[in-house]
């Protein structure tokens, strides 16, 4: 399959520290992609980079044929990249509705107009979201009043008013109760599945990676340590040895 | 789109502390007081409205933008100096010239917001200042063009010859109107959008805003409404100073939003009121009335950091008046 994203020889220094050690592989368009391995790792640096935050980075990010290491997120985000943060970042001092209006008025391109008319296009599809990621009944609550994993739903739902072809979730299960975890992830395959998207989430819960991902790859100290399927990680020895501690 | 909806899209904006139910009659009070009233305090009410404007500017940046200016009498100034000088050097007729120095003042946002949304944080608020300290030197320093220390005046007969109480009516209306069109900024998906780079701009840049666009456009609409408030101010004088760009406003205005409230729309315009009010009345009482004034922005920074807008609506709700 076309990959939608290509990592050719990443390489991301901070002074004398190597975060990502030339880094090189492929994402197929479609696919659910995990991250995963120990702190420090460089998989939220990894994510960093393709969403545009980090200057200095070396090699080449094409996305959908463009290098796209150079843009800054706004126009990532034009291009069809989505994300979550890994401590969720969104906008704490509105109501949930706010947000995802925020997120839909942005996405129109209209963030200058000074018509009402540009809510009246877009309430219905915010309230729709809402009701998609779970927080309808929460709409009129400020999402500083919200749960994490509230907040979490929230951001992967404005995350989602662009309609991106490639979202990036860095963990996003970060801080969730187990049951959180798994209602959020379930829903995130589900809708990204229906929707055609392509999915790149970093996690530490071994659990969400196995039943959500359809191809995981282990980084450890910078480098990619194993890539495969699921199943196959969970076989390899080294990444037993590494990452999983070798009593599975 | 139905009214619940727009109230919960609202709610964080108006504060509970616009309400049309109060201002109509607040605007007709303010008729009847300056009709009834002397002409000094036709003139104190002017310069409260004019006050206002200029802390309701202020207030789109700190309270919208999270953008803290240490400069923004700098749009003042070049508002009543860019109408000024349009009569003065320019030729232009006073009444043409009205619309010069607003856009004089946007002209001056534009080039040095450009600069400004730059930087974050404390280096934003450095180089606002910088910008304005640049602005009043100039105006200070160069006698030939704009009059140096001794400013311009005599240039035309203060408030275009209207009455006391006639000038303070057309202010009225031209703040009322500026403050209207401020509201709908801020509730429109501009303001929706200044709002939220000003909460979190990595979040809004991920959603595919460019930040700093929309930080300099809050950016010029507020040195314009600034330049409106500068204009109105010189023509009630007939004068222009440059210390209406100095840091002396630049602290006033700061003042006047902590006390109005941050975070509330209707800050800007109460911090402007009760600022003018504090300044004419407590000034004839205690000299040194700003023992006063610290002491209230003390009570107000360690008890009710909402301001007044924050204890209104708390006394509100308190009384059951927020349904």
């Amino acid at each position: 399959m076309q990959p939608i994203l290509s990592a050719r020889h990443i390489r991301k220094a901070y002074g004398a520290f190597i975060a990502l050690k030339d880094i090189s592989f492929d994402i197929p368009r479609g696919e659910r992609h995990a991250l995963i391995g120990p702190n420090g790792a460089g998989k939220s640096t990894f994510i960093a980079c393709i969403a545009g935050q980090l200057p200095g980075v070396e090699g080449e990010m094409i996305f959908k044929g463009e290098n796209i290491l150079a843009l800054p997120p706004a126009r990532l985000a034009k291009r069809g990249i989505g994300r979550t943060f890994q401590i969720s970042r969104a906008f704490l001092h509105m109501s949930v509705l706010e947000n995802m209006m925020a997120a839909y008025v942005i996405a129109s391109g209209k963030w200058a107009s000074l018509s009402g008319r540009v809510y009246a296009e877009k309430i219905d599809r915010a309230h729709a979201m809402l009701e998609t990621v779970g927080l309808a009944e929460r709409s009129r609550d400020t999402v500083a009043d919200l749960s994490l994993g509230d907040r979490k739903r929230l951001e992967f739902g404005m995350a989602l008013a662009a309609d991106p072809d490639l979202l990036l979730l860095d963990e996003p299960t970060a801080g969730m109760s187990i049951k959180e975890r798994h209602f959020l992830m379930e829903m995130v395959a589900e809708r990204v599945d229906a929707t055609g998207k392509t999915l790149i989430f970093v996690e530490h819960d071994i659990d969400v990676v196995m039943k959500i991902a359809r191809r995981v790859t282990v980084m450890v100290r910078g480098a990619i340590l194993a890539q495969g399927s699921p199943e196959d990680i969970k076989a390899n020895d080294e990444v037993q040895a590494v990452y999983l501690g070798g009593g599975h | 789109m139905t009214a619940q909806d727009l109230k919960t899209l609202w709610a964080r904006v108006a504060r509970a502390t616009v309400s049309w139910q109060f201002v109509v009659p607040a605007l007709a009070a303010v008729l009847a007081i300056n009709w009834m009233a002397s002409t000094s305090t036709s003139t104190m009410m002017t310069e409260i409205m004019i006050m206002a404007l200029f802390a309701s500017s202020l207030n789109l940046l700190m309270s919208f933008g999270h953008m803290v200016s240490f400069g923004h009498a700098a749009y003042f100034g070049l508002g009543a100096y860019g109408f000024t000088l349009a009569v003065v050097r320019g030729g232009v007729p006073p009444e043409l010239a009205l619309a010069i120095g607003p856009l004089a003042a946007a002209l001056g946002g534009l080039v040095f917001g450009a600069l400004c949304v730059r930087l974050t944080q404390i280096y934003f608020a450095m180089l606002t200042l910088a910008c304005a300290q640049i602005t009043y030197t100039v105006l200070f320093q160069w006698y030939d063009f704009t009059g140096g220390d001794t400013g311009i005046t005599g240039f035309m007969i203060p408030r275009f010859g209207l009455s006391e109480k006639g000038y303070a009516t057309a202010v009225l209306a031209v703040v009322t109107l500026c403050l209207l069109a401020l509201w709908g900024i801020v509730k429109s998906p501009l303001g929706l959008s200044i709002r939220a780079v000003g909460q979190d701009r990595y979040r809004a840049e991920a959603l595919g805003l460019g930040a700093r666009r929309v930080q300099l456009v809050a950016f010029v609409i507020a040195a314009f409404f600034a330049g409106v408030a500068g204009t109105l101010y010189s023509v009630l004088h007939g004068a222009a100073f440059p210390d209406y760009a100095g840091l002396g406003i630049t602290l006033d205005g700061l003042i006047m939003v902590v006390i109005g409230g941050l975070n509330s729309f209707a800050g800007g315009i109460w911090g402007g009121i009760i600022y003018e009010l504090l300044a004419t009345f407590v000034s004839k009482v205690i000299h040194e009335w700003e023992l006063v004034l610290g002491l209230i922005l003390l009570a107000i920074c360690l008890v009710a950091p909402a301001g007044f807008a924050g204890v209104s609506a708390r006394l509100r709700a308190m009384l059951g008046g927020i349904r």
